[in-house]
């Protein structure tokens, strides 16, 4: 049966994000979305500024969407020869976002859910998001 | 308390969610906002409907930027209220603050000791006309756990 990406998981992955957070030193904003794109969960840390809240939501959006990283939405739709050249931003409920820091949560092969990260550079970005997913083992 | 942190914002919706899971028993959406009205966390317990996280937001949102609880704008829109000048004040509400203004009970302030407003929390989710199971109810849990021990 297909995992579901519920609260439970959610506040899991929000945990170990939060953590790696810590460690690095930077507040960030980091939201949980199903597999639909639904918003599940998020934190805005303490010191992060308010407009990465929705930052992450549409990282994470786009990412639950796209069924893959935000960053690679760029690359495939950004690129003229591609199809499907031309999205904008306004493209979606003003969601759809290719900067880097949203990507699905996979499990089993399925996507049932994605991570979205925003308050750092891309890399740190993406370095929380990869820790969010190490909440999905921690699973209660 | 000076302002909300994530920390005390977690601990609310902890408390809220336990009210809202063993008291009234429905699943719901809720937000904590911070003194600007910006949302320090939300969450969307496992079942409710994908429109209550807007709108607990919006109703967290509501309770900081009019300081007082949504519940109070909505009593405004009794229709008995239509024609005077408290309920056409509450009707010219509607879709003001770029849409973010929610006239439904649900969103309360967050006041520390001094009395300052330091927060907002709001709930959707349960349903109307359930009497003292409501979404109001629900952030009252979450703001009563700020103050307990």
């Amino acid at each position: 049966m297909k995992m579901e990406l519920g609260l439970s998981v959610a506040k899991a992955m929000l945990k170990k994000a939060v953590e790696e957070a810590r460690r690095l030193g930077k507040a960030f904003s980091i939201a949980i979305v199903d597999d639909r794109g639904w918003l599940v969960a998020l934190h805005r840390m303490d010191g992060a500024p308010p407009p990465t809240a929705e930052i992450a939501r549409d990282k994470a959006w786009t990412a639950a969407s796209f069924r893959m990283p935000t960053a690679e939405v760029g690359s495939r739709y950004g690129d003229p020869k591609q199809p499907g050249f031309g999205l904008t931003p306004h493209d979606w409920n003003d969601r759809l976002t290719t900067l880097p820091g949203g990507i699905p949560v996979e499990v089993n092969g399925s996507v049932i859910g994605a991570v979205g990260v925003a308050g750092g550079t891309p890399e740190e970005d993406l370095r929380i998001c990869r820790a969010a997913l190490e909440g999905l083992s921690l699973k209660p | 308390m000076k302002e909300l942190t994530l920390e005390l914002a977690l601990r609310m919706l902890e408390a809220a969610e336990r009210w809202a899971r063993d008291v009234a028993g429905f699943p719901c959406s809720i937000a904590v906002v911070d003194r600007s009205g910006a949302l320090i966390a939300v969450h969307r317990m496992d079942g409710a409907a994908m429109a209550t996280t807007d709108i607990a937001i919006e109703k967290a949102y509501t309770a900081v930027a009019w300081g007082m609880p949504t519940m109070l704008g909505s009593r405004w829109l009794d229709p008995r209220n239509v024609g005077q000048h408290i309920g056409d004040h509450a009707l010219g509400m509607i879709g003001r603050g770029k849409g973010r203004l929610c006239l439904i009970p649900g969103g309360i302030p967050v006041t520390n000791e001094e009395g300052e407003i330091i927060g907002g929390i709001g709930c959707s989710g349960i349903p109307a006309g359930l009497g003292s199971i409501n979404d109001t109810a629900v952030s009252q849990a979450g703001i009563v756990s700020l103050f307990e021990d």
